[in-house]
């Protein structure tokens, strides 16, 4: 009898493509939604992106109620608490998050506090806490990398007690992600690099760790050929719209892909060097991934072999021999991470960034071998272990 | 119910697996506290006072140990003296039985979703790493290795022969104790 079990999920709604923001008011409609509140933040607000979102809403008729432009790049509490606020004095009945992962995170918290009632969101924080669904979500992404809006997590700070609470439930998931491409159009071309490295990170962690089924690689793979694809496309010409959305897409189904099967080192070394050096989640993806898969190598050679047929595609998978396919996958990571230094410096090793000094590995190690995402890699990771990963990602 | 009819001693034995196999581990951990460094240097960074509980849903059996400080635990039995901080909690019991009998790596069963964590996640990894820990102590190695992910190389024989010898016997006259009182 086979050992093997997995579970996969994703009750998400994907309206991708041109003019896809103009099914929005459909979608609320088939909800009994009249009064959105829109949750985004000063960035996209002055890049000009809700116009057409309001647009889109307004022409069919549909009043933006409230527009919530505020939120910081680490949300707290207290920004959920005033969201909530507003969204109950306006009388709204569905919110819009337009944004990356702080407006997202945000507003799958203000949905519990305004759905489940009080002001106090730490008291829903953990895991399994909410039993019934939430107000009507919907997502619209500007960034094409976190895959937040397919997954059932949001963290919020609580800047008074000094903590980071997590909250899990799958009915923090919205009912539609909107995927369109003009939302990512003005992307400048460093984030652009590092939000697409971080999706290219999802998948390959997706497709080599602990957790893999059959759902999530597919999904995995298919965001990988995607990336591989189009990513040097827009870096040479930003205004590609057709490419823009290959990205977005890749980067909605690498979430779907780690939503169901979890990430690993990567992710881990990538958390403690946000916290403790301030450097941008997809910045130290980028960074981090060869030499991850390098040090996991042996317990990956199949399924990181089978990556080089998306990462290169089929005449240089099938010219090379199935015992270097591995090592070959990640040669080619490494080529694209050349070629997005040479576009925007993205800096591929930790002193390229400038801003972690040597001493402070030791405790990057430290922190990482206490993140969640340790759990799931394929190989067990000692204090030691991770001091020479970062070693060799330090030049 | 109708389930119970058919099989009523595999499950009674199970059941009663279970529940010995937590209180085995339960000595085992504040055994090995008090003689393993590694074991102490991870439990050290919980705060004193931290109460874990791993149990089987929906209100099955549960072991509960309490990081008394300096990497030191003290085991509850099956009751918590106030609400826990960290629960781990199997789904079924069957998925208890599969990680307790060691035929399902803890890291393994996490990936499959056998089980829930309520509470720190940081502190859910360290206490893992503490389970495998224990685990490579109190089994025969071969056990061990398809217990826990990755066999720890400093553990050399003499000192897991004499660690192990030293934790048994400390489990056996908890036992004889706990049997008294
Ligand atoms: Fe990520």
């Amino acid at each position: 009898m086979s050992n093997k079990y997995y579970e996969f999920f994703c009750p998400v709604k994907v309206i991708a493509g041109k003019a896809a923001l103009e099914h929005m008011p459909y979608e609320l409609s088939g909800m009994a939604a009249t009064r959105p509140m829109i949750v985004t933040d000063k960035g996209v607000r002055a890049a000009g992106l809700l116009d057409p979102v309001i647009a889109a809403c307004e022409e069919s008729g549909l009043e933006i109620v409230s527009i919530y432009d505020d939120v910081p790049p680490d949300s707290s509490t207290a920004v959920v608490r005033d969201i909530a606020g507003v969204y109950r004095s306006e009388k709204c009945d569905s919110i819009i998050a337009v944004g990356g992962g702080s407006a997202i995170d945000t507003a799958k918290a203000v949905n519990i506090l305004v759905s489940e009632g009080g002001d106090d969101i730490a008291a829903y924080a953990g895991a399994g806490v909410l039993k019934r669904p939430l107000k009507p979500f919907f997502v619209v992404p500007t960034t094409a990398g976190t895959g937040s809006e397919v997954t059932a997590v949001a963290v919020i700070a609580d800047t008074e007690k000094h903590v980071k609470l997590p909250f899990t439930s799958s009915f923090l998931l919205p009912n539609a992600a909107i995927i369109d491409p003009r939302m990512t159009l003005t992307l400048p071309p460093h984030i652009t690099a590092a939000t697409a490295m971080d999706a290219m990170t999802h998948a390959t962690e997706a497709f080599t760790c602990m957790a893999k089924n059959p759902l999530s690689d597919a999904y995995a793979t298919a965001a990988i050929k995607k990336i591989s694809n189009s990513l040097l496309a827009v870096m040479d010409n930003p205004k590609d719209a057709d490419n823009r959305l290959e990205l977005a897409e890749a980067s909605t189904m690498a979430g779907i892909a780690f939503s169901n099967s979890m990430v690993g080192l990567v992710h881990a070394l990538g958390h403690a060097t946000g916290a403790i050096c301030q450097l941008p989640h997809g910045l130290c993806m980028s960074l981090y991934l060869p030499y991850v898969l390098e040090y996991n190598i042996e317990s990956i050679r199949e399924p990181l072999g089978e990556l080089l047929l998306y990462l290169d595609g089929p005449e240089v998978y099938a010219a090379t021999p199935a015992s270097r396919r591995a090592e070959a996958s990640i040669s080619a990571i490494r080529r694209m991470r050349d070629a997005l230094y040479k576009h925007c410096k993205l800096p591929r090793t930790l002193k390229e960034t400038g801003k972690v000094v040597e001493e402070q590995l030791e405790r990057i190690a430290e922190v990482a071998l206490d993140d969640g995402a340790i759990m799931f890699n394929p190989k067990e990771v000692t204090l030691e272990d991770a001091k020479a990963v970062l070693r060799r990602a330090w030049a | 119910m109708i389930a119970k009819r058919i099989q009523p001693m595999a499950f009674q034995a199970r059941r009663l697996y279970v529940e010995l196999m937590f209180q085995v581990m339960g000595r085992a951990l504040q055994a090995v506290s008090e003689v393993d460094a590694t074991v102490q240097k991870d439990a050290s960074a919980l705060p004193e006072g931290f109460l874990f509980e791993m149990m089987v849903m929906p209100q099955g059996s549960s072991l509960i140990v309490e990081h008394v400080g300096n990497g030191r635990f003290h085991y509850h039995g099956n009751s918590a003296p106030r609400p826990v901080d960290l629960s781990i909690q199997f789904k079924h019991i069957a998925h208890a039985f599969l990680v307790l009998s060691f035929q399902e790596k803890t890291s393994v069963a996490f990936a499959n979703d056998r089980m829930l964590v309520d509470g720190d996640i940081s502190y859910a990894i360290r206490m893992t790493r503490v389970l495998n820990r224990l685990e490579s102590f109190i089994l025969p190695k071969l056990v061990a290795k398809r217990a826990v992910k990755e066999y720890p190389t400093d553990l050399h024989l003499p000192e897991k022969l004499m660690s192990a010898a030293r934790i048994y016997l400390k489990v056996a006259s908890n036992f004889v104790e706990t049997v008294r009182a």
